[in-house]
């Protein structure tokens, strides 16, 4: 694959940039399941370099997504208090490289393993500011009215239900055995739904440990868009509160800085105040939303359609991990 | 007396992971490669009690489910059976047994008997501690490192 990419890519890019460009390096990052990402570095006739990251569309993926929506949701941030990657170009056809893809400029930092306690030492205190106030940024961002339209759907429900009833149509199409506590789960969110939407934004969808750039004590780049919709705040709060993003370590979500203290500063952010009867509805949502995500990576695993190991790790850790969730959770509220 | 299975995973994942991972170029497929190896670690160590934990988690169902004589001919009839101890067997009774936890979880939510539903809760603790196999997140975080 690397070598066709490459000499696809070259051929492109050299169209798109109107001069001969080769290809110094192309590196696949591991550890996407929806995406296959890869950084390339370029270089021109006269020695001039550029790091660049491509996104293609996997043949199989953990939740099918388009790029439009990724690339719609990179340009809603684009120069904003929310840092995201330079774009450069989108494609949603398999005409060029193969694939639908998106392209945008390197961005300098590293991302985490999310389930690595310590990730962030010494620096999780200000790390934790920054993501915790970023969250706040994108609560409270008032979106371009034509991005806003096209990612909105065509409905009057409240977005608590769209993004439920989504997630549970996922879990009855790839579950592959019947768990009595995710159903237990589904059940009391239904019927202790929170009624009305709690405001209005663009979800990122994935906020959490993992899915950020940081270069010592900054925070460079938010990544991974994927699954960005309108909806409502609490959504991304709760999924990033959500104890698997700190479960070796409760007391600091994402493994940054305490709960009382992301709470205040997300609120001062976004200026929305959480009730926290909300956000418990939201965060067993957020464990229910990753089983839905486990539940298909594990599908996708035995069905044969993608053996890449982050499957079956999907399946297995965060699976086990967002199920005691649950459990925890209807257990407090009996 | 031959080496058993679990030991021949154990052997096969530290070789992946020491061995034949980091000889890898690539980023990407010696992480894919490392994770490969974690993973088969994980599967050998839970390898050994894997169909006892199994029919234990079926009979402490059958026990919670308390059925009568009349059910559990039923439940022979849909397919459970139970002196097949085969791994695939014990999954095939095990689900079953869950979708019948589910229905009286239904009933019990619907007559608000928090007794019942706490000792519901309970057994599926139970049967969550021991198949989890999250406790073992730590030997995927050496692999990467």
């Amino acid at each position: 694959m690397s070598e066709s990419l490459k000499s696809l890519f070259s051929e492109y890019y050299s169209n798109l940039v109107g001069k001969n460009i080769s290809i110094s390096s192309l590196e696949r990052v591991f550890g996407g399941a929806s995406r296959e990402t890869y950084k390339i570095l370029v270089s021109d006739a006269s020695g001039n370099q550029e790091k660049l990251v491509l996104r293609l569309s996997q043949d199989s993926s953990l939740i099918e997504t388009e790029q439009k929506t990724e690339y719609l949701a990179y340009t809603a941030f684009q120069n904003s208090n929310v840092p995201v990657p330079e774009l450069i170009d989108m494609n949603e056809g398999a005409e060029i490289l193969g694939k639908p893809f998106m392209l945008m400029k390197e961005l300098e930092g590293q991302a985490a393993n999310p389930f690595s306690p310590n990730i962030y030492a010494p620096y999780e205190k200000e790390l934790g500011k920054q993501f915790w106030f970023i969250l706040g940024q994108i609560a409270s961002k008032k979106i371009d009215d034509k991005i806003f339209k096209k990612l909105s759907l065509d409905t009057q429900e409240p977005y608590w239900k769209i993004e439920l009833d989504k997630w549970v149509k996922v879990i009855n199409e790839d579950s592959i055995g019947m768990e009595p506590v995710l159903e237990a789960g589904i059940r009391y969110l239904y019927e202790n739904s929170p009624k009305l939407n709690y405001g209005t934004c663009l979800v990122h969808g994935d906020y959490r440990s993992g899915n950020f750039l940081y270069l010592k004590d900054k925070i460079t780049g938010i990544l991974d868009w994927e699954m960005a919709h309108i909806g409502d705040p609490l959504e991304d709060l709760a999924w990033a509160l959500s104890p698997i993003w700190s479960w070796q370590d409760k007391l600091k979500p994402a493994y940054l800085i305490s709960r009382e203290e992301a709470l205040k500063i997300w609120q001062d952010s976004s200026k929305i105040s959480a009730d926290q009867k909300y956000l418990d509805w939201w965060e067993l949502f957020a464990a229910i939303k990753g089983m839905a995500i486990w539940t298909s990576a594990g599908h996708e695993f035995k069905t044969g359609t993608n053996i890449d190991p982050i499957n079956l790790f999907s399946a297995w850790i965060p699976g086990d991990i967002h199920l005691e969730i649950i459990l925890d959770f209807l257990e407090a509220k009996l | 007396m031959k080496p058993e299975i679990n030991l021949a995973l154990i052997n096969a994942a530290q070789e992946i992971i020491g061995r034949f991972s980091p000889l890898i170029e690539d980023e990407y497929e010696r992480s894919r490669l490392g994770s490969w190896g974690a993973l088969v670690l994980i599967s050998a160590m839970k390898f050994n009690d894997a169909a006892s934990s199994l029919e234990k988690e079926n009979e402490d169902i059958i026990h919670w489910l308390n059925p009568d004589r009349d059910d559990l001919k039923k439940m022979k009839e849909e397919g459970y059976v139970g002196d097949d101890k085969t791994f695939d067997q014990l999954e095939k009774n095990n689900q079953l047994l869950r979708h019948k936890i589910n229905q009286k979880m239904v009933n019990l939510e619907i007559d608000k008997d928090k007794k019942a539903l706490k000792e519901a809760y309970a057994l599926m603790r139970s049967m969550h501690q021991r198949r989890k196999v999250s406790d073992f997140i730590g030997l995927l975080q050496q692999s990467e490192s």
